[in-house]
């Protein structure tokens, strides 16, 4: 893919405001997470970064799911509404415009996740967490939220190329955010399931209350390696999958 | 004379049923081709595979004399220019800002935007969002879009659907300068027998995904010769002699049909008919209009 054609897709944006949208989203996490922020005691700030990393994780199960499917819809709805595949796909391969478009929208997923991360280390600086930068976490969240937001991303795209209606994708997008937020409670086997669950799979650490100190105590958890290389797998799977079920359909 | 488009045996099923069935298209190079048939008859389908979009089940296509393939495909449809059914387009953007896009996929200098606004007379509205342009505008530019990189072959596909009187007259014309200014080669399809009659130099008429002619449209227009229609005292009787003296006369269901209007036949024919007593009741020269030959391809009569 070259540079050309991806200022090309952007240049098919040009009024849409697209970028608008994870800057929405991140202005709405920056305030809440600064609504959380008031009265810390030196316990809390000795612990900052590391709560907001146990937080964030299932913000994003709510937030990204929603973000995503509005982007992607946004994005394919352009091509879905002018009837353009007859013309674009006398020009240009299927495949390279299925990954091309992907590509933009994956862009602004990244533009989120390190948006997430920037807001982190913005608060430590406002409010002067003690806790040193758990750089090796920030890194893992960042990891985590990318491979899920992808699988997500992927069939939000999908869904939105071959939707002539774009409610199809949104609703799916509403239904992931409220199911990917309540497999949380589900059982871990069952949660593993639900596709917008994986938000919250790699969170580094447990809350558990501390009756006796009247704290909230962090528990680190141990990184599930093999959970993470076999979703990362199973992304690549269903990215081939859905890319083929579009290179397939005819017009 | 050279052809642009060749298909051999060109089918394709549905659930097991031919939308097109073993066409063998052959469009010659620089002509006007118009592409005949009724709504649902093959014509969309039958461009959609000329173009790669749908697979064909069986046959082949040969597009400016080479095979048409999954991997020659793109580079083959460079020289091709479409529009398939309705204009594609950003309804966000502006109408020149759709041709820079299309420009740059097609790699064709953007110097070539301001050219084809000018052959489709778009110049004024430029600036607008295309999603404020009328129909007849948006086809204008879908027509805009398909000159860029002045192909040597144009596909349109029913270019004048849903336009008013005034807008299919302006496209018709539009069509028919595009050969001799640029040397293009176009296939229109149309529903609409008169709308081709008035552009295309060959025509092919398709009906239920079967071919049923390919010509030159002037030979279409012989199978419209006229002839001499006449009702008599004794039609059957009457029918016999002249068949017995060498007339071609037809019966049809209430009258006679002299397959031939020179003078010489027409007073051959009233010589013997007064020789036998026969009346003479109804005499009337008749030609068969397009219209007539069409519905008469496609069984339609």
């Amino acid at each position: 893919m070259t540079m050309k054609e991806l200022i090309v897709e952007y240049r098919k944006q040009r009024h849409l405001f697209v970028w608008l949208i994870p800057l929405a989203f991140l202005a709405a996490l920056f305030l809440w997470g600064g609504a959380g922020q008031r009265n810390l005691s030196d316990y809390d700030l000795a612990q900052g970064y590391s709560y907001l990393l146990c937080q964030l994780p299932v913000l994003n199960c709510i937030i990204m799911p929603i973000m995503l499917a509005v982007i992607a819809s946004r994005i394919c709805d352009i091509e879905v509404k002018g009837q353009t595949w007859k013309l674009l796909f006398t020009l240009q391969d299927k495949g390279r415009f299925y990954d091309r478009k992907f590509l933009t929208e994956f862009l602004y997923l990244l533009l989120f996740c390190v948006g997430e991360l920037g807001i982190l280390l913005l608060y430590g600086r406002i409010y002067g967490y003690t806790e040193p930068i758990p750089a090796i976490l920030c890194l893992r969240h960042l990891a985590a939220a990318l491979l899920a937001g992808s699988a997500v991303l992927t069939l939000q795209h999908v869904l939105s190329l071959l939707s002539v209606n774009q409610i199809v994708p949104l609703l799916t997008g509403l239904a992931g955010s409220f199911l990917g937020l309540f497999s949380e409670f589900f059982p871990a086997a069952v949660a593993r399931l639900v596709l917008w669950g994986y938000f919250g799979a790699f969170t580094p650490y447990r809350i558990d209350w501390d009756e006796a100190a009247g704290e909230v105590l962090l528990v680190p958890k141990i990184f599930p390696t093999g959970l993470f290389i076999g979703f990362f797998i199973f992304t690549v799977l269903f990215s081939l999958l859905c890319r083929y079920i579009f290179v397939r359909k005819e017009l | 004379m050279e052809t642009v488009i060749e298909t051999n045996a060109l089918t394709k099923s549905y659930h097991g049923k031919n939308a097109v069935e073993d066409l063998d298209l052959s469009v010659p190079a620089g002509c006007i081709y118009g592409f005949l048939g009724p709504n649902g008859a093959g014509k969309s389908t039958t461009m959609k595979m000329l173009l790669g979009l749908v697979k064909p089940t069986r046959g082949n296509v040969s597009i400016l004399g080479k095979p048409l393939n999954d991997r020659n495909r793109l580079s083959l449809l460079k020289g091709i220019g479409s529009l398939i059914e309705s204009p594609a387009y950003y309804g966000h953007l502006s109408g020149r800002d759709n041709l820079s896009l299309i420009a740059s996929l097609k790699q064709v200098p953007e110097k070539q935007v301001e050219d084809v606004l000018g052959i489709v007379r778009l110049k004024e509205q430029q600036h607008k969002k295309v999603s404020h342009y009328s129909l007849g505008m948006k086809q204008r530019l879908g027509l805009a879009a398909a000159l860029l990189g002045y192909p040597a072959l144009l596909l349109l596909d029913e270019p004048t659907n849903g336009l008013d009187p005034a807008g299919i007259q302006e496209m018709r014309e539009l069509i028919c300068t595009l050969p001799q200014k640029y040397g293009m080669t176009i296939l229109v399809s149309s529903h609409l027998l008169a709308e081709i009659d008035q552009m295309a130099t060959h025509v092919g008429i398709i009906d239920r995904g079967i071919l049923i002619f390919q010509d030159r449209l002037d030979i279409l227009h012989e199978h419209s010769r006229p002839g001499i229609s006449l009702r008599t005292t004794d039609d059957d009787a009457a029918c016999r002699l002249l068949v017995q003296n060498g007339l071609p006369v037809q019966r049809t269901d209430d009258t006679l049909f002299l397959d031939s209007h020179r003078d010489s036949d027409v007073l051959r024919m009233g010589k013997i008919l007064y020789s036998m007593n026969i009346g003479l009741l109804r005499i009337e020269e008749r030609q068969a209009s397009l219209e007539d030959i069409f519905l008469h391809l496609t069984g339609q009569c």
